[in-house]
């Protein structure tokens, strides 16, 4: 292994997308092969990457190199690649993985359309780019691999370009990505400023040179520029627009791990460069983690588009992670480095575990998107019939996501909560307050997700199709299939060994100085028993599993035996006027939603339009339809956006004044440009 | 050259920018200059004859072909061809006018700025009346509404910087002041074929008029 993880293990890494991205373009005239070459490459990387990153994870060598420029001493191409790195190139890689054997099938209906030379090269880039930016250690050459892993996926977004939506989702992506990336900017401008580099070495290095007012002002300007790209409310109102209007395969990619980029870097900074921290950033962390759990699943509940459904969903886990990350923040404000490394891992736990679930549902709803040409669940209905492996896969993830056991996502939530009840028994009042909110709002999304879910699922697959195109969809591709059940067995597996994981993780937590030698929260007795606090709480994932395989067991036998017993023909009363069951007598996946969303309707502002149409328009007693459209307003655009928009259209206004179109003016401004400046200088 | 003449020299230099504030006439305007590039010719002269080096010779005589001869050559032509006699109106009327004048004169020789002109304490005086200059020519720019006499105030201006630059020592240079007059020449000829062009799509070379070209 030692062999692999040096420099040229990286660089082989990163050539092997280069080359995908590349020599799609090359061969962009030829829809099929480029697609081949372009999909060969990325698992090809994929596979490298796996074995790279778990090289790293096992022996522990980091992989640490630069290459100077001549551009200027401050900007290398510097490399740091230590444990923490080598989990997220991990993430990448394995999504990366199952996402480039699903777009091989998936991208086929692209061929004589789009150019998919030009989606392979994007998609491999973007690949890349990722990997870059959680390997790079220069301020400047970070935000060349970030910036390049922005654009990359905006072309990505903006791919299926005969859509109108998808360009303004795009161009929203764009805006927002490049005020978060400013945001970014100035924060390592500060670290310059007092440390005198843009290398993150030297800056923890001399991290006590920073004070404390500017490490405050550097922890909310990366709070909001990474915040921006995680997907943090309220700076989330891209993400909804954006990770739909890509093709499925991609956005699998950003929701699963692109998002989760910012997330890396807030634990290299806060957690990695600039400890010891004050106990208001794990509390502010808590705060936006548990706003945005929250809010995330309930405008998930809204909806009726089914990959907007899941981009809500990802703002939802983003919270979850957060929730473990602040509390990792606090515990070790506090000094409790036990508690904090239980935080951590309880947030890389989830890191993992969402990227693995939320890609598994993105796949399975390409498929169902795939099948029925629409995004409206409105008009699923029954496809279980037709798609039934792919309505097993999307069961798989729905039961993940809900933290259902013994899939991941319980697992990790699991984690989570036991950080958080730990943290309502700390002495400070503000955190202890700040806990409990946290772990009501955990409790809340869990439960909200649930039903989420089961609106989603039975919408899409249960009862009968509601429109002509489900009637005529068909079970996937076999590369489709084989990516999403990989992913599904991912997501059983990773829950069935999460005692095997928990080590891992904390190898990792423990290779951030602030856990050098901490001791262990979490034990794993032999018997996979995971024991949080010495006795605190415990979970048995082979228990969850015996219970699950019973469960299992019983309720088929007893579904079957309820189906298949002799059932005596009734002959009575026709009701209904005896007409058959039509899909006009099911219950939407609006309808299901309706009663929750009025319980917050405080939050939520859904505006109610009903509509009815008679049968006869004079006399209104026999209505023909009825039609009822539930709809949510953009509390954000409208409170947030739209008078920061205003306001700076205001501001370019007047800013246009100053350009008045004559010429003497323009000199007076040279004039007076050239005096302040000589009586500033001398 | 004894340094009184060197002080009338650029005393005359400094009063052709006042008269370029002062006069109506596009023709003045361009004899003002002529002989401001005259006395500018002659310090750079100067120059040459204390440092007897053949490049200034060269730079001395470039300046005299391109700003005495063929610049006001340029000027004159163009106001036969368009009829240009006067120049349009400024923004400040005579008094306001020296007001100002007397106003940046006295900045350029406050003591915030006196760093800048003790570069060569022994040209103190002079480097102050060159600032002035300087400043006094962009005040022309900015004062006046016609792009013919703005031109001459954007080359008074170079003119200035030309003073200064020798008085502070930085004369010894010769590709620097090769630089100038290349960059003067070859500037001198696109503002001359600019200004034919802006006269036959508006008519007039008053800037009011293109307005509307910020849109």
């Amino acid at each position: 292994m030692d062999t692999i993880t040096n420099q040229t293990g990286l660089f082989v890494l990163l050539l092997l997308f280069s080359a995908g991205a590349l020599g799609s373009l090359v061969l962009r005239k030829h829809d099929a092969l480029s697609n081949e070459w372009s999909g060969l490459f990325s698992i090809a990387g994929s596979l490298w990457g796996l074995f790279f990153a778990l090289s790293v994870i096992i022996t522990g060598h980091d992989v640490s190199f630069a290459v100077e420029t001549a551009f200027s001493p401050l900007f290398s191409l510097a490399f740091h690649i230590d444990r923490l790195s080598a989990f997220f190139i991990f993430v990448v890689s394995l999504i990366a993985l199952f996402s480039s054997v699903y777009g091989i099938g998936y991208v086929k209906h692209f061929y004589k359309t789009y150019s998919i030379g030009v989606l392979g090269l994007f998609y491999n880039l973007f690949i890349a780019a990722m990997l870059l930016v959680v390997s790079a250690s220069n301020g400047i050459f970070f935000l060349i691999a970030w910036e390049i892993m922005s654009v990359t996926s905006y072309f990505l977004v903006v791919y299926d370009r005969n859509d109108e939506g998808n360009i303004k989702a795009g161009f929203l992506y764009l805006i927002m990505t490049h005020a978060g990336t400013a945001f970014i900017i100035l924060s390592f401008l500060l670290f310059y400023k007092y440390t005198g580099s843009f290398d993150f070495e030297t800056v923890r290095a001399n991290a006590a040179l920073i004070p404390l007012t500017v490490k405050n002002a550097v922890f909310l300007l990366a709070l909001i520029g990474f915040g921006t790209k995680a997907g943090i409310v309220p700076f989330h109102i891209w993400l909804p627009g954006a990770h739909p209007a890509a093709p499925s395969h991609v956005s699998a990619l950003m929701s699963g791990v692109m998002i989760k980029t910012g997330i890396y870097m807030l634990i290299r900074i806060f957690l990695g460069m600039l400890q010891p921290v004050p106990i208001w950033w794990g509390l502010t962390v808590l705060a936006a983690g548990s706003v945005s759990s929250l809010l995330g699943v309930l405008y998930a509940l809204t909806e009726h588009d089914i990959k907007r459904l899941l981009a809500y969903h990802s703002i939802e886990n983003i919270g979850i992670i957060l929730l473990g990350l602040g509390s990792a923040l606090t515990f070790s404000s506090l000094g409790m480095p036990s508690l904090a490394l239980l935080g951590l891992i309880a947030a890389l736990f989830h890191i993992l575990n969402h990227a693995v679930f939320k890609s598994l549902l993105f796949l399975s709803a390409g498929s169902v998107i795939n099948e029925t040409h629409t995004r409206n669940m409105e008009e699923y209905g029954g496809l279980i019939r037709f798609m039934p492996q792919t309505a097993f896969f999307f069961l798989v993830g729905a039961m993940a996501i809900s933290a259902l056991p013994p899939f991941n996502g319980f697992f990790s939530e699991w984690l989570t909560f036991q950080s958080l009840f730990k943290g309502i028994a700390v002495p400070d009042f503000s955190a202890k307050w700040m806990f409990i909110l946290a772990a009501g709002a955990l409790a809340f999304t869990g439960g909200l997700a649930l039903a989420c879910f089961v609106k989603a699922f039975g919408a899409t697959f249960l009862a009968r199709p509601r429109s002509p195109e489900v009637a005529h969809a068909k079970e996937s591709r076999l590369t489709l299939r084989a990516a999403m059940g990989a992913l599904a067995a991912l997501s059983f597996l990773f829950g069935i060994c999460s005692g095997y994981l928990i080590p891992f993780l904390e190898s990792i937590g423990r290779d951030l100085d602030a856990f050098r030698n901490t001791p262990s929260f979490v034990s794993v007795s032999p018997e996979q028993s995971i024991t949080a606090g010495g006795g605190f709480a415990s979970v048995s994932a082979p228990a969850f599993l015996f219970i699950f395989i019973a469960v299992f067991i019983i309720v088929s036998f007893t579904v079957k035996y309820l189906i298949n017993r002799s059932q005596r023909v009734k002959i009575g009363e026709t009701w209904d006027c005896g007409t058959d069951l039509t899909p006009r007598m099911e219950i939407t996946a609006t309808g299901f939603a309706r009663s929750i969303i009025l319980i917050f309707k405080g939050v939520l502002k859904p505006s109610i339009q009903k509509e009815i149409e008679y049968n006869d328009s004079r006399s209104r007693y026999l209505p023909k339809t009825r039609t009822v459209i539930l709809g949510i307003s953009d509390v954000y655009g409208s409170y947030v956006y739209k008078p920061l928009r205003e306001m700076i259209t205001r501001l370019s206004l007047r800013t246009k004044d100053i350009q008045s179109g004559n010429i003497n003016v323009y000199i007076s401004y040279i004039f007076i440009a050239l005096v302040i400046a000589l009586f500033w200088v001398l | 050259m004894s340094i009184m003449a060197l002080r009338l020299l650029l005393g005359i230099i400094f009063l052709t920018v006042v008269f370029l504030h002062l006069t109506k006439k596009n023709s003045g305007a361009v004899i003002a200059y002529s002989v401001q590039s005259l006395a500018i010719v002659l310090v750079l002269f100067n120059s040459f004859l204390e440092t007897g080096r053949v490049s200034l010779l060269f730079v001395t005589l470039l300046a005299f072909v391109v700003k005495v001869i063929l610049a006001p050559l340029f000027f004159v032509r163009l106001i036969k061809k368009n009829g240009l006699r006067f120049s349009v109106s400024t923004y400040l009327n005579i008094p306001l006018t020296l007001i100002i004048i007397a106003a940046i004169t006295a900045m350029a020789h406050s003591q915030k700025l006196a760093p800048l002109v003790n570069i060569v304490p022994a040209n103190h005086a002079l480097l102050s009346l060159a600032l002035s200059a300087m400043f006094l020519s962009l005040g022309l720019i900015i004062n006046r509404k016609g792009a013919l006499s703005q031109i001459i105030g954007i080359l008074s201006f170079e003119n200035s910087i030309i003073v200064f630059a020798v008085f502070a020592g930085l004369e010894q240079s010769p590709a620097l002041q090769a630089g100038i007059m290349f960059d003067l020449f070859v500037w001198l000829v696109i503002a001359t074929v600019f200004m034919s062009m802006i006269y036959r799509h508006f008519g007039s070379l008053d800037v009011t008029s293109m307005r509307h070209l910020k849109d």
